[in-house]
């Protein structure tokens, strides 16, 4: 049969050659190229972020050393790590147990106990705070915090705020943990007459628990590298704080202020070496969750098996 | 309802009572609080949520700025502030940050999904989703520092040499001073920071094709790029739509990084490559000096006010449209 | 040149045998498929039968770790040749696969998928749709709907949709993997009526583990198990005297 799709399908030795038109040769040529030119725009990712490292590792590496990492000298005056390295510890723990605390209650709370509807609401509440710019978060810890509650600028309204933060990243794993717990599981539990909270204690947790640390961590990545939050509401203190309504030094704070200074100057030293340190947390809690999620979705694939 | 024995516990067929069903035996009230309970840990995003806009509203006094809100006319000393150069100046760094990052993000989520072996598909996403880790501070010092004079010495003249018959790119008034800031090392930084976003939702969606509707492309005798470019990408729609809505939230929303590169100045650019300033790095800079004048936090949050409204609809909007994230766990979106 | 004389196989299978990484999939098989004819693939599942028809039109190849060899000529040309394009092998052995796959893309649209993507002009496309909507037995149920999206048509309607899509492009052999398996016998026996029809001119290959099947529609009928080609012949033959003991046991165990 005969068309104007090319040739018949001829009989003899180039029944299939007689049909590479110029047409065909193109497309197929093009898709040829398209799939060795394509891959090289990972350069746009790959190039940038070595740069980045790489950058970032020249202008603080040389200064750095143990003495500056531990030294508590005036960080304005000295090339010293010590107390904005300590108070972002302390930030981060306390802000870290509040997320958590909110997050996981909440999560889990949303997971198993709330109708679809509402739970379904809720999550959407997660990702408008997600999605919020930090500097809306700051202005509201600076006027409700700050202003309102008269906490004034200190490491209680800091740690509050950034906790705000990095809450709704613990409540969404933790309630896409427990959501996507396999039906039969959960009723193979309950048909064996346990309670929701035996449930959860017993069953629910131990299979959850992997993906509830990647929520974790992905929060303290998210949290150790914002400014926005900080820098809003916290005045930067030249000493560790110890009582709530101190201020405080967080360490991208330090990126904040020095990053248009002369070379040579302290500040421009410090913000290199506090933007090494960041990377090189930020970094390697992504590393863990990676792993942690790398395993916990091997651990769940055997559960089907 | 019965369910069929569960190889996995060896349970046989019993009745299955709803998950979070309560003993029969409580009394009225003590049930519904019971049930009530659960909403209060649930809420506390929403809470969050409404409390911030309520906080901003409050902090706003309803004060009616009149039209000139909006303005372009912009004169701290004498009281005048037109946020409309702060809108526009937003969107000139968004719109086309975003559009840069949705073309390389198809780009790399169509390399990774149809011409990469697999193995190499593996090494080399990660690489991608590297760049969502790196802190915003971080970019912001790296762009200044290392990037921003390369732009003011190199490509900002190059663009205006070879671009110069486009309104606004013939600039002959490239300072250099300037240190590259402005404009195009702005949208260089966001467009950095928003492909991770488009490229996850790009390749998820891409990945969510049917294995049976490429090889039903193929079998027609189409070659991969046509398969990708008519069947995959529109059965991927709506995520690669949902890539766009999410990229274009982050972009406008981005504080610190933009801050730092754009120059901060409260006038609309004159050309391609001047400073100008965005919603957000000017919130984030200016808070400092509305110390001691309530007309200035006044405005500043309801400038606020205004950026939530754009994030919250574009956020929405964007996540309506996602069939499933794998990008939030891993990224964190 | 001997076998690709006019009247001889359409598709000639010599010696085909695919490996895996350790194990045999396919096992030096050797088979003809005459022009119009239809010619059922039956066995058990896993035997190789998919395995079988994607070696056919080069779709083997999209799996990775597969190596195939022996031969597979097509009126004499060996399609796995160097300089031959699989883009054209597959415009010219099409394939239906187990459930619809309509593309999103509205009914007119999906049966032009493949004139398309190959820039044929624009009345051709609308003659060979048409052509081929009527030969896969749709166009009374669609003429109508051209432009409603695919996904709403009835599951046997997408399947006959899909049959008409590799249709449209003209080819001389068409693969059916299970092409019923995912249908009620209302629509499987359409499909059945539209396969019929179609090996009056074309040359059909049916996998299916439907031994029903193979003996309402086809002229011929191959038998695999564990990768080897146990017994090949006219249907009548094969379903009702056949001469290999696993034959008689698949093709009596369905039948009972």
């Amino acid at each position: 049969m005969a068309t104007a799709l090319g040739p018949a399908p001829g009989t003899g030795a180039d029944a299939l050659r007689r049909g590479t038109t110029a047409r065909l040769r193109w497309r197929t040529g093009f898709d040829r190229w398209v799939g060795y030119l394509l891959p090289l725009l990972f350069l746009v990712a790959l190039v940038p972020i070595a740069y980045l490292v790489y950058f970032v590792s020249a202008k603080a590496l040389p200064g750095l050393s143990w003495a500056v990492l531990t030294s508590s000298a005036d960080y304005q005056i000295h090339d010293a790590l010590g107390v904005p390295i300590v108070t972002t510890f302390l930030f981060m723990l306390l802000a870290t147990a509040i997320a958590v605390a909110i997050g996981v209650l909440g999560g889990v709370a949303a997971a198993e106990f709330l109708p679809e509807r509402s739970a379904g609401w809720m999550r959407m509440s997660a990702n408008m705070l997600v999605g919020m710019p930090s500097v809306i978060i700051g202005y509201f810890g600076y006027f409700a915090f700050v202003l309102y509650f008269h906490w004034g600028l200190s490491f209680l309204a800091g740690v509050v705020t950034l906790a705000f933060f990095m809450s709704p990243y613990v409540f969404r794993t933790v309630d896409l943990a427990f959501s996507s717990i396999p039906r039969p599981i959960r009723e193979a539990a309950f048909g064996s007459g346990a309670r929701p909270v035996q449930y959860l204690l017993r069953v629910g947790t131990p299979i959850a628990f992997p993906q509830i640390l990647t929520g974790v961590f992905l929060a303290m990545a998210i949290g150790v590298g914002e400014t926005a939050p900080i820098v809003l509401t916290v005045e930067p203190g030249l000493l560790v704080p110890t009582g709530a309504f101190q201020p405080a030094v967080f360490t991208t704070y330090l990126i904040w202020t020095g990053f248009n200074q002369p070379p040579g100057d302290v500040a421009y030293t410090l913000a290199f070496q506090a933007a090494f340190l960041v990377i090189v947390v930020v970094l390697a809690l992504n590393v863990v969750v990676r792993v942690v999620a790398a395993r916990y979705r091997q651990r769940l694939e055997g559960l089907y098996q | 309802m019965t369910e069929p024995p569960d190889p996995a516990t060896g349970t046989g067929p019993e009745p299955v009572p709803p998950p979070a069903a309560a003993p029969p035996a409580r009394r009225g009230w003590l049930r519904s609080l019971g049930r009530a309970v659960p909403y209060l840990p649930a809420a506390a995003p929403a809470a969050i949520v409404v409390a911030v806009a309520i906080t901003l509203l409050l902090a706003s006094g309803f004060h009616n700025f009149g039209w000139d809100f909006f303005g372009l006319k912009f004169n701290s000393d004498q009281g005048v502030w037109g946020v409309g150069v702060l809108i526009v100046g937003s969107f000139l760094t968004a719109v086309p940050a975003l559009v840069l990052s949705m073309l390389l993000g198809l780009g790399i989520a169509i390399a990774s999904t149809t011409y990469l072996p697999r193995a190499l598909a593996r090494v080399l996403d990660p690489t991608v989703d590297l760049l969502a880790g790196i802190p915003s501070v971080v970019y912001g010092i790296w762009a200044f520092v290392a990037v921003a004079p390369w732009f003011g010495r190199v490509l900002n003249p190059w663009l205006a040499s070879h671009l110069a018959f486009v309104p606004g790119f013939a600039a002959n008034s490239i300072s250099p001073s300037s240190e590259g800031v402005g404009l195009p090392i702005a949208i260089f930084v966001l467009t950095l920071m928003a492909l991770p976003i488009t490229t996850l939702l790009i390749r998820d969606a891409l990945r969510s094709v049917p294995r049976d509707l490429w090889e039903s492309g193929l079998a027609l005798g189409a070659t991969r790029w046509e398969v990708v470019r008519r069947v995959a990408l529109r059965h991927g729609r709506r995520g690669v739509w949902s890539a766009a809505f999410l990229g274009f939230g982050r972009a406008i929303g981005e504080t610190v990084a933009v801050a730092m590169v754009i120059g901060a100045v409260d006038k609309l650019p004159s050309n391609a490559y001047d400073s100008t300033w965005t919603m957000a790095a000017f919130m984030f800079q200016e808070l400092d000096a509305a110390f001691g004048s309530s007309r200035y936090l006044e405005l500043l949050a309801e400038l606020g006010l205004v950026l939530l409204a754009i994030t919250f609809a574009v956020n929405l909007i964007g996540r309506r449209l996602v069939a499933h994230l794998y990008a939030e766990e891993v990224a964190g979106l | 040149m001997s076998a690709a004389l006019d009247g001889g196989p359409v598709l000639q299978v010599r010696g085909l045998t695919v490996r895996a990484e350790r194990r045999t999939l396919l096992d030096r098989i050797d088979l003809d498929f005459p022009a119009r004819s239809l010619t059922a693939v039956i066995g058990a599942s896993g035997c190789g039968k998919t395995t079988f028809v994607r070696t056919l039109n080069r779709m083997v190849e999209l799996t990775p770790g597969l190596t195939v060899s022996g031969s597979i000529r097509y009126h004499g040309q060996d399609i796995y040749d160097r300089g031959v394009d699989p883009v054209l092998v597959r415009r010219r052995i099409g394939m239906v696969f187990q459930r619809p796959t309509v593309f999103p893309m509205s009914v007119f649209e999906n049966a032009a998928f493949g004139l398309r993507v190959a820039h044929e002009p624009e009345a051709e496309i609308d003659r060979s749709v048409t052509d081929a909507l009527a030969r896969a037995g749709l166009w009374d149920e669609v003429k109508d709907e051209l432009d409603r999206p695919a996904l709403a048509l009835s599951g046997g309607q997408q399947q006959r949709l899909c049959i008409a899509r590799a249709l449209a492009v003209h080819p001389s052999v068409l693969l059916l993997d299970e092409p019923t398996s995912a249908l009620d016998p209302i629509a499987t026996q359409r499909v059945e009526t539209t396969m019929r029809h179609l090996k009056e001119e074309l040359v059909l290959i049916l996998v299916t583990h439907n031994v029903g099947q193979a003996a309402r529609v086809s002229d011929r009928v191959a038998f695999l198990s564990a990768g080897r080609l146990i017994e090949q012949g006219p249907t009548a033959e094969m379903l009702e005297r056949p001469r290999d003991p696993l034959t008689q046991q698949f093709v009596s165990g369905r039948f009972a």
